[in-house]
């Protein structure tokens, strides 16, 4: 943290050391830590493609869908597609007047006055579409035949679901997954490592020990296990369960800095002002080891990804009909091949995002880490 | 050898299942076969059952995934299966079994009943005390049932120059017109031996591997494939799953006036692969055997514990009896030849018959009677078998056909791709296909060049099973409405690729005990299932567009779930419902399962609705084990005494045209109840190498059947 300072922050009145005129402040650790990631440019573009999958995930049903992102019907502003987050989110009424799920013709019959701004693509994630169901839109071709066309941007699954649909709703899948899971074996491996370098002694001793035997459980195996117990299992469960098995690294790299600072200066001198141990370690100690955690965290992201996309292609992920990148290489499987938008599509998705992650991890690990940022110098 | 194929017993193929019941000992009328599961590995009992979902469906879906569970149904087969023992004890045993703790009362009629439990069999056989020679003499007064040999059946059915096979085999398969040709040309049995190879492999697939190459632990149909190659039974049936006598094993075989016994004389030159002749006692023994309380037998308990006693009353004259006379008795006296002078002495030590060393060494170097012998076994890979010279030659004279090859390999291959490759390949002469493999894979030259397909009406439904102890479907017109609500259209045009018949009720409209005309096939008509939800009292009532009832003053919301299991096609099936459902205000959620625990859930009633299939019995009275009262396989808790009752005329009624009557009601009765939307018959899709000859279809599939397997050959270039 004491290297070059870039910019001046002019005004700013402490002057210690007694010499004329406003200091310059040196740049904050995170700050410095952007500043470097920036001049990255593929971790950049990683970044930006990871920004831009979250943009996708929630407009998800604004690009593909059947239900209007806004209509007006009989005198009330509506928003249908809320449905693809959560069916209850649909409005009642439309189930009432019996649109059957079916709007473009509904709408005009039941209601002549309504008007919807439609998704950008009109198809959907969970069926087939129908000769005219969007007035001129021809049904969406089946079996091998869903070769990528205007209508179907990136073909149709054998039974004529559009792929390009599924592509999109599945991205919310995929973030979701790396997110989630990680914030579970974040919370749980950076509060267990805490506990373990700061305490010391017996409860590092137990809890590297229960660290070692969790690293042991491969979790592919272990969910497979779990889903076949689980009445109704989720994509909630699966994400669990990665993130109970996926939070060793973190765990050890935490208790590490933790072990590291225990007795550096800084935390001594806090001790000696008095301060209790939940201020030391949350405040004193953890954002100081947090750092390296990073990294582990960013890579953890890919590959739980790459574990949610083995599951669907196992056949064992997310619940169906959920749209998931996994489940469509699944059905590639079947034709041997020959429908390669089935593998080309989500394979380029998946991979870009697990590469994605990637980069970032390794622009984050480059960008803290003094030894490797001052390497190229 | 003819029969061989058939014999093999039940375990068949789920899709089989039903045919398993016939062909096989295992079968046990009692059982229906359908199967509900994908894998059609299903034990036979089971197979008949088996329901599709399971066994069936995944093969007709994906092809099944799940080659483990094969086991897990065997079991089952005997009974119904599909789990263990319990059911394999007997179906109605299983209903007695299971049912205890679902509350099922004990079966009620008696033919059911009594083949029940080990315990029950055996006290039952301590009271029958068998006849001696001169008493049975007396009071049979016997007739003479159908002996033949199935393969010079067919040889003379088909006599005549041949069609020119180059013509048939330049097709591609793409029409009903040239699927004929090809089969009708193809199919053809061999005329002259000048035809045939006889020095070819057979390099056969199957999915999954055989749990063991003991005739009496067989319980799939992976076993039942390999014992059609090497074990024996004294019976078989033809492709019309017509009875008879196989005349490569037995000289006669007579039934008493009053039913209740059937005699069956030995021919004399049979030996087993020792060198040690095969008897009666070694029939009498396979029935002890299998009905000793203490030897766990997994499938073929069920059908034979309908028997009093199996007794060798010389070297070649064995009679069966009866504790009942009934029409299914035929099927139940199938009992494979177990070699009494090896197991005599090994099975004390080890009633498993698995685990002791020598044990150990008959499973890998099994004694045994059938035109192969085993050479070779690599677990969960491949068997290797080899034509017998002393099935056919006996004392210096050729006594029976030669087989057809002159080595078997029969490759495990459980991922459909993978043997689809290696079919293209040349690596194996024939295989399953599925839906979308037929359509979308095997039309071009890289298929044509070394093989050529061929399909046939199979015998085997698919269906949702609604669970009528749920509150959701206690009511016939909700289960009318989830027939109404579905796409049917969609299903038989998009995932079934316009492959297979609409589904219109238990028996294929083919078969002889479907009413004819059948009833219509549903059709989907959503304001008709609004109605008749409405009427059923299943309503929005509390505006959240989710239908829903005051049952017992709770508000229950029409919310189910629907199992089956794992593989693409079937989920999307499922999911089909789903969608159809949403639009009406029901919601159904999918649950994919693997195969065991959703055999495990369908046993024990505990699902809302499960998708599955059940593979044709070679007797319809296996269908009353999956629709009587409290029946082992009626994993919906079906129950409609008229249909139970007219199940029991029917068995107790010898003129088939009179029980096609009976059946007809049933089938018509159970339709009006749907108690289950009937969706569809799969029909069998096979690839066969070019050089390979002499398939034809039953309603069970090209092999379950006799001649079967057996009438296959390899032409001589």
């Amino acid at each position: 943290m004491s290297s070059a300072v870039e910019h001046s922050t002019p005004g700013h009145p402490v002057n210690p050391s007694g010499f004329p005129g406003p200091i310059e402040r040196s740049p904050g650790f995170w700050r410095q830590a952007w500043q470097q990631y920036r001049r990255k440019k593929l971790a950049m573009a990683a970044l930006l493609l990871v920004a831009w999958l979250g943009v996708v995930a929630i407009l998800a049903p604004a690009i593909a869908g059947t239900r209007p992102v806004v209509c007006k019907y009989k005198g009330e502003i509506y928003f249908p597609a809320l449905y693809y987050f959560n069916p209850d989110w649909e409005p009642v009424i439309f189930s009432n007047d019996k649109f059957r799920q079916r709007y473009p013709k509904n709408l005009k019959e039941k209601d002549p006055e309504s008007w919807a701004i439609w998704p950008l693509v009109f198809q959907d994630p969970y069926r087939r579409i129908e000769n005219n169901e969007w007035d001129g839109q021809k049904g969406n071709p089946t079996g091998a035949n869903g070769v990528p066309s205007l209508r179907n941007l990136m073909g149709t699954r054998q039974d004529g679901v559009d792929v390009f649909a599924q592509m999109v709703h599945g991205t919310t899948i995929s973030l979701l997954v790396g997110f989630v899971s990680m914030g579970i074996a974040s919370l749980i491996g950076i509060t267990l490592g805490a506990i373990a370098g700061y305490v010391g002694g017996w409860a590092d001793m137990l809890l590297s020990r229960v660290l070692e035997v969790v690293l042991c459980i491969p979790p592919l195996a272990l969910i497979l296990a779990v889903q076949s117990i689980l009445e109704k299992p989720t994509i909630w469960h699966m994400m669990m369960m990665i993130g109970c098995t996926g939070w060793t690294t973190i765990a050890r790299l935490t208790r590490a800095e933790f072990l590291k600072l225990r007795d550096a200066d800084f935390v001594l001198a806090a001790r000696a002002m008095g301060l209790g141990w939940p201020r030391i370690v949350f405040r004193h100690i953890l954002p100081n080891a947090l750092t390296p955690v990073l990294v582990p965290i960013t890579f953890g992201i890919a590959s739980a990804i790459l574990t949610e996309s083995s599951l669907s292609y196992l056949g064992f992920g997310v619940r169906p009909p959920t749209p998931s990148w996994g489940a469509l290489l699944n059905l590639s499987r079947s034709s041997n091949g020959a429908m390669w938008w089935l593998i080309a599509f989500p394979g380029s998705a998946i991979f870009l995002a697990v590469l994605s992650y990637n980069l970032i991890g390794e622009g984050l690990q480059e960008a803290i880490d003094p030894r490797l940022r001052d390497a190229g110098k | 050898m003819s029969n061989r194929g058939s014999a093999c017993p039940p375990g068949w193929r789920l899709p089989e299942s039903q045919h398993a019941i016939l062909r096989s000992p295992r079968i046990r009328v009692g059982c229906p076969d359908l199967l509900f599961s994908e894998e059609r590995e299903m034990p036979h009992g089971i197979r008949c059952l088996v329901w599709c979902w399971a066994v069936v469906a995944c093969a007709v879906f994906a092809g099944c995934s799940d080659p483990d569970r094969a086991p897990t149904a065997g079991d089952g087969a005997g009974g119904t299966g599909t789990t263990g023992t319990s059911k394999g004890t007997g179906s109605a045993a299983s209903a007695d079994g299971k049912g205890v703790d679902s509350g099922s009362k004990p079966n009620g009629d008696k033919a059911g009943s009594a083949e029940e439990s080990g315990a029950d069999l055996s006290a039952a056989e301590e009271k029958f005390v068998v006849p001696s020679r001169e008493d049975v003499e007396a009071r049979a007064n016997w007739f003479d049932q159908p002996v033949a040999n199935l393969l010079d059946r067919r040889k003379e059915q088909e006599k005549g120059t041949p069609p020119e096979a180059s013509a048939a085999l330049a097709l591609r398969n793409n029409t009903r017109q040239t699927n004929e040709q090809i089969v009708a040309t193809l199919g053809r049995v061999a005329q002259s031996d000048d035809d045939v190879d006889y020095n070819a492999t057979l390099n056969k697939h199957i999915k999954a591997d055989a749990r063991s190459t003991n005739p009496l632990l067989q319980s799939s149909v992976y076993e039942v494939d390999v014992q059609g190659l090497i074990g024996l039974l004294p019976f078989t049936f033809d492709r019309d799953l017509n009875r008879v006598g196989d005349a490569d094993v037995i000289v006669s075989w007579q039934t008493s006036s009053d039913r209740m016994m059937d005699k069956v004389v030995l021919r004399d030159d049979l030996v087993w692969s020792d060198g040690h002749p095969v008897t009666a006692h070694d029939l009498e023994f396979a029935f002890q055997t299998v009905m000793n309380p203490k030897i766990k037998v997994p499938a073929i308990k069920t059908s034979l514990g309908r028997l009093h006693a199996v007794k060798a009353y010389d070297d070649w004259t064995v009679v069966f009896f009866h504790k009942e006379a009934l029409a299914t008795n035929p099927w139940n006296i199938s009992v494979p030849f177990f070699p009494k002078h090896i197991y005599e002495k090994t099975l004390a030590e080890d009633p498993t018959m698995e685990e002791s060393e020598a044990h150990v060494e008959l499973e890998k170097n099994p004694v045994v009677c059938g035109p192969y012998r085993l050479v070779d076994r690599q677990l969960g890979s491949q068997y290797l078998f080899e034509r017998r010279e002393d099935w056919f030659m006996h004392k210096g004279k050729q006594v029976r056909n030669k087989p057809y090859f002159k080595q078997v390999r029969i490759r495990v291959i459980s991922d459909l791709n993978t043997a689809l490759l290696a079919v293209k390949k040349g690596e194996i002469d024939e295989m399953e296909l599925s839906a979308e493999q037929w359509v979308t894979q095997t039309g071009d030259d890289d298929f044509y060049d070394l093989n050529t397909k061929a399909s046939g009406v199979e015998w085997t439904t698919y269906l949702f099973t609604w669970n009528t102890k749920t509150p959701y479907f206690s009511d016939v017109r909700v289960r009318k409405a989830m027939g109404l609500a579905f796409n049917h259209k969609e299903l038989h045009e998009t995932l079934n690729y316009g492959l297979f018949d609409a589904g219109n009720g238990v028996f294929h409209p083919a078969s002889w005990m479907a009413p004819k005309p059948g009833p219509a096939p549903y059709q989907q008509d959503l304001d008709m299932a609004e109605k008749l939800l409405d009427e059923a009292g299943w309503v929005d009532s509390d505006g959240d567009g989710i239908r829903d009832k005051k049952i017992d003053g709770k508000l229950v919301k029409f919310e189910f779930n629907i199992i089956c299991t794992a593989v693409a096609e079937r989920i999307q099936l499922c999911t089909l419902l789903k969608n159809c459902l949403e639009q009406i205000g029901v919601v159904c959620n999918v649950s994919p399962l693997d195969f065991a625990v959703l055999q495990e859930r369908t046993i024990d009633h505990n699902f809302h609705a499960a998708f599955g299939g059940w593979g044709a019995g070679a007797d319809p009275d296996l269908s009353f084990n999956v629709y009587g009262t409290d029946e082992g396989r009626n994993y919906g808790s079906y129950s409609n005494l008229e249909v139970d009752k007219l199940f029991m005329e029917a068995r107790h009624e010898f003129d088939r045209a009179k029980r096609a009557k009976l059946y007809a009601r049933v089938h018509e009765l159970i339709y009006a109840d749907q108690p289950a939307t009937y969706l569809f018959y799969k029909n069998s899709f096979y690839a066969f190498s070019k050089k390979l000859r002499g398939y034809q279809f039953s309603p069970r599939g090209p092999y379950h059947y006799g001649p079967g397997v057996l009438s296959l050959y390899k032409v001589r270039n």
